[in-house]
């Protein structure tokens, strides 16, 4: 729907400027240009999700990493670090979900030294997300789910979207696989989890996600904030379940020879001289 | 007003651009990927048909035991990538064909016939192809000899030793020309290493590369099935991969 | 036209210049150089258009491979039904909680009923949920530095020619349908309706949203003058969820805020607690 309204009629916003920057590499081939250019961004195609409980909120992510059909990493990281109390995961195209977690990382530190205190508020993380985002219209692909714990309001947990809207709610989450996660949240959360019930519960959404979407797969990360926002338990690795059931017994042989030598040629590059020097 | 850049020249569209531009926009399409991988490889007295059974539709599994093969006489069987339901017309227009075949000359077909036979069928629908990429193996029924035939969507087809095609082919269709290969010969398997390949080297190669195929490509999984076919019939086997 | 990417001071956008709106006859003549402090880091000053070759690419990539209930460039929307109705003393604000991307409700208990000069003057949010939201937090901050520089709580007016002049403003860049709504002393319980091209216009009672548009007839219909309280409140419930079980694009719970000058107080009707219309 947004392509058909997007594509309507013309759009000459920039194409000189693309003409202009095609033309200034043109010691390659515009063709080849192109191809580079149209290369697909790697996507997290991706299932993240949170969940609060009593004392504190549980983040999780899925660990594969997807350039179009292939799979490009099968056990990337997604949770990523705000503030030792804050941890955020990135849905998305992964270069904007890692730079952008990384300069609010290093903003919320900044700030925590401007105000002199040991934790910084998770809402500011928030805010300065979505004001980030918005700033780029949506362009910044980055579907965020953040949650941490601070003296303001206790465990907090906040999906920001790659247009710079927020939602704040007790359980959520994010990317490709987020319905699965949802359904599995839909079906079995409840007001009193504990803990290990939240961690249990987190583990489960991602899990449909690996299972269910085919652009999330691999392990399960989970990340533990809680203790008022002063412990923090990330579990990397948390389940590993999707390992390779079956591999050749004797491996794959490369007779000698394989790689052919075409020519050979011997030089002897290094001069050994000997320098004395009198200080 | 002049531009600030010395090296700004106005243009317009280029006719490329322009046609990008259109190919932008929706249409309805009759064509679905429904993903898998599927291979076939010929050994000097077996062939191997194997394809995976997951069938997916754009992120999601509506399958995760669908069958891509299908086993159209004793000696010849039939695997095929693309749009499930081209694939299940496709099937059932073969095997239909050959049941007349059987009761108009009492006999199988041979699997050169059939071959040719896919042919036909794909190309009496050059321009509405049926959207399956087929991969069709077996034993000649008087040599016993193993061959395997590769197709492209509409009919043109090549008698080999080893295919693959679907979604897992680029990852997969490398390994074997290199395992099969003789020395620096990629582009044909060397026929004595075929040759000296048992059957059981080659479910060995065909299990492998399929768990490759599972770890690097999205649309193929689950599960693996694999048809030996031998002088002594066709056998069918099945092995786990991975889920996610 | 070259931007970057910092935030730059834009000249004066026209303040200056007669409008002909009410903004420039009833705030005070320090708003403009609010305005100016405001105008140094304006969150509409985007760089979307030195992105669109990004676009392009980011958009093929996602017609090929993101299925079409989850594109990341797509924008939750407010697909709501919103009303506010001025009653005796007071105004009742109204909406639905429903967020969706595309078919998939991504928030089904989301509070488009978001505070501007707590606890006088709120607003009901309809259209993008990121451009509202921002909308919803630059006039309140607007607000708040006025309140603290003039020292007395804004006007419900003045929220309102603050919502009108940022959608006016940024018009092509922004999808917001706001109503604006508030108890002040000067004018008691008062109804404002900006609309998507930056109108501002005062009503007795406004609907909004996509919801909106089922309910027309009713409320004509019903709205009575003067209402108290109570039946002001019933009258929202009863319009409100007749579009909730029309429209797809709105349902939920119902929130409400009914703001009088004893302060604001929020209702939340769940499925159960709201009347039931033919059922077919």
């Amino acid at each position: 729907m947004l392509l058909e309204q997007d594509f309507q009629g013309f759009s000459f916003d920039l194409f000189l400027r693309n003409q202009q920057l095609l033309r200034r590499w043109s010691n390659e081939s515009k063709e080849r240009i192109e191809n580079v250019l149209a290369k697909p961004p790697r996507k997290t195609g991706t299932t993240i999700a949170g969940v609060l409980f009593a004392g504190g909120v549980v983040l999780g992510a899925d660990t594969r990493a997807t350039e179009g059909n292939v799979v490009a990493d099968k056990n990337c990281s997604k949770i990523h670090y705000i503030a030792s109390n804050i941890y955020c995961c990135g849905a998305g195209t992964a270069a904007d979900t890692e730079a952008t977690t990384q300069l609010i990382a290093s903003q919320m530190e900044l700030h925590r030294q401007a105000v002199d205190r040991d934790l910084v508020p998770v809402a500011a993380a928030m805010t300065r997300l979505k004001h980030y985002l918005f700033r780029y219209q949506g362009y910044i692909s980055a579907a965020l789910v953040l949650g941490g714990v601070d003296e303001l309001n206790g465990p907090s947990l906040y999906t920001v979207y790659p247009h710079g809207s927020v939602d704040q709610l007790p359980y959520v989450s994010m990317g490709s696989g987020s319905l699965a996660a949802m359904a599995v949240f839909e079906a079995r959360w409840h007001e009193a989890l504990t803990e290990e019930e939240a961690k249990c519960l987190v583990y489960e959404a991602i899990s449909a996600g690996i299972e269910n979407d085919l652009g999330s797969g691999s392990n399960v990360d989970l990340c533990v904030v809680k203790n008022g926002g002063r412990a923090v338990d990330y579990l990397r690795g948390y389940a590993k379940e999707n390992v390779r059931v079956y591999r050749k017994p004797t491996g794959h042989v490369f007779a000698r020879g394989t790689t052919a030598v075409l020519a050979q040629e011997l030089r002897k590059y290094v001069q050994v001289t000997r320098v004395v020097s009198d200080l | 007003m002049s531009h600030p850049d010395p090296g700004f020249v106005s243009m317009s569209f280029d006719s490329d651009t322009q046609r990008k531009i259109v190919s932008h926009q929706r249409t309805w399409s009759p064509y679905v990927d429904n993903g898998g991988t599927v291979l076939a490889l010929a050994g000097r007295d077996y062939a191997i048909v194997a394809a995976d059974t997951r069938l997916s539709v754009g992120f999601s599994i509506p399958s995760r035991n669908f069958t891509k093969i299908v086993q159209l006489t004793d000696q010849a069987v039939l695997a095929s990538a693309g749009m499930g339901a081209d694939r299940q017309y496709l099937h059932k227009i073969l095997r239909s064909r050959l049941e007349i075949y059987r009761y108009q000359h009492q006999k199988e077909m041979s699997l050169g016939a059939i071959a040719q036979l896919l042919s036909n069928t794909l190309y009496s629908r050059r321009f509405f192809p049926i959207y399956a990429f087929n991969v069709l193996g077996g034993i000649d029924a008087n040599t016993g000899e193993g061959f395997v035939f590769g197709y492209d969507a509409i009919g043109s087809f090549e008698k080999v030793k080893v295919v693959c095609s679907g979604s897992g082919q680029t990852l997969v269709q490398p390994v074997l020309d290199q395992q099969l290969a003789g020395r620096q010969k990629y582009d044909v398997p060397d026929d004595q290493r075929m040759a000296s390949l048992s059957l059981a080297e080659a479910i060995e190669l065909t299990r492998d590369v399929f768990n490759s195929a599972a770890e690097r490509d999205i649309l193929t999984g689950d599960a693996l099935e694999l048809y030996a076919v031998t002088a002594s019939g066709v056998r069918c086997e099945r092995f786990e991969l991975r889920r996610d | 036209m070259s931007r970057s990417h910092e935030a730059t001071i834009p000249p004066a956008r026209g303040f200056s210049s007669s409008s002909g709106g009410g903004l420039k006859t009833s705030t005070p003549a320090s708003l403009e150089l609010l305005y100016a402090a405001a105008a140094a880091s304006d969150p509409f000053e985007g760089i979307a258009s030195a992105m669109s070759f990004t676009k392009h690419l980011l958009m093929h990539n996602c017609d090929v491979w993101t299925p079409d209930w989850y594109n990341p460039t797509q924008d939750p929307q407010l697909g709501t039904t919103i009303m506010a109705v001025e009653y005796d003393g007071g105004v009742v604000l109204a909406a639905d909680s429903r967020t969706s991307t595309g078919t998939y409700v991504a928030n089904r208990v989301s509070d488009k009923i978001t505070a501007v000069a707590p606890p006088y003057i709120y607003c009901a949010r309809s259209g993008s949920a990121a451009d509202t939201q921002m909308l919803a937090d630059t006039v309140r901050r607007y607000v708040t530095a006025l309140a603290l520089e003039t020292q007395r709580p804004a006007t419900v007016r003045t929220a309102a020619a603050l919502f009108r002049e940022l959608i006016y403003q940024n018009k092509s860049r922004l999808t917001a349908g706001v109503i604006c709504a508030g108890w002040d002393p000067l004018n008691g319980g008062q109804v404002y309706s900006i609309t998507l091209g930056g109108t501002l216009v005062r009503q007795p009672f406004s609907i909004g949203g996509s919801g909106s548009t089922y309910i027309y007839g009713y409320c004509d219909a019903s709205y009575r003058k003067g209402m108290n309280r109570e039946a002001c409140i019933a009258f929202c419930q009863q319009a409100a969820s007749l579009a909730m079980a029309r429209d797809g694009s709105s349902g939920g719970v119902l929130r409400m805020v009914c703001i009088e000058e004893s302060g604001a107080q929020r209702l939340l009707f769940t499925e159960d607690q709201l009347p039931r219309g033919w059922q077919g």
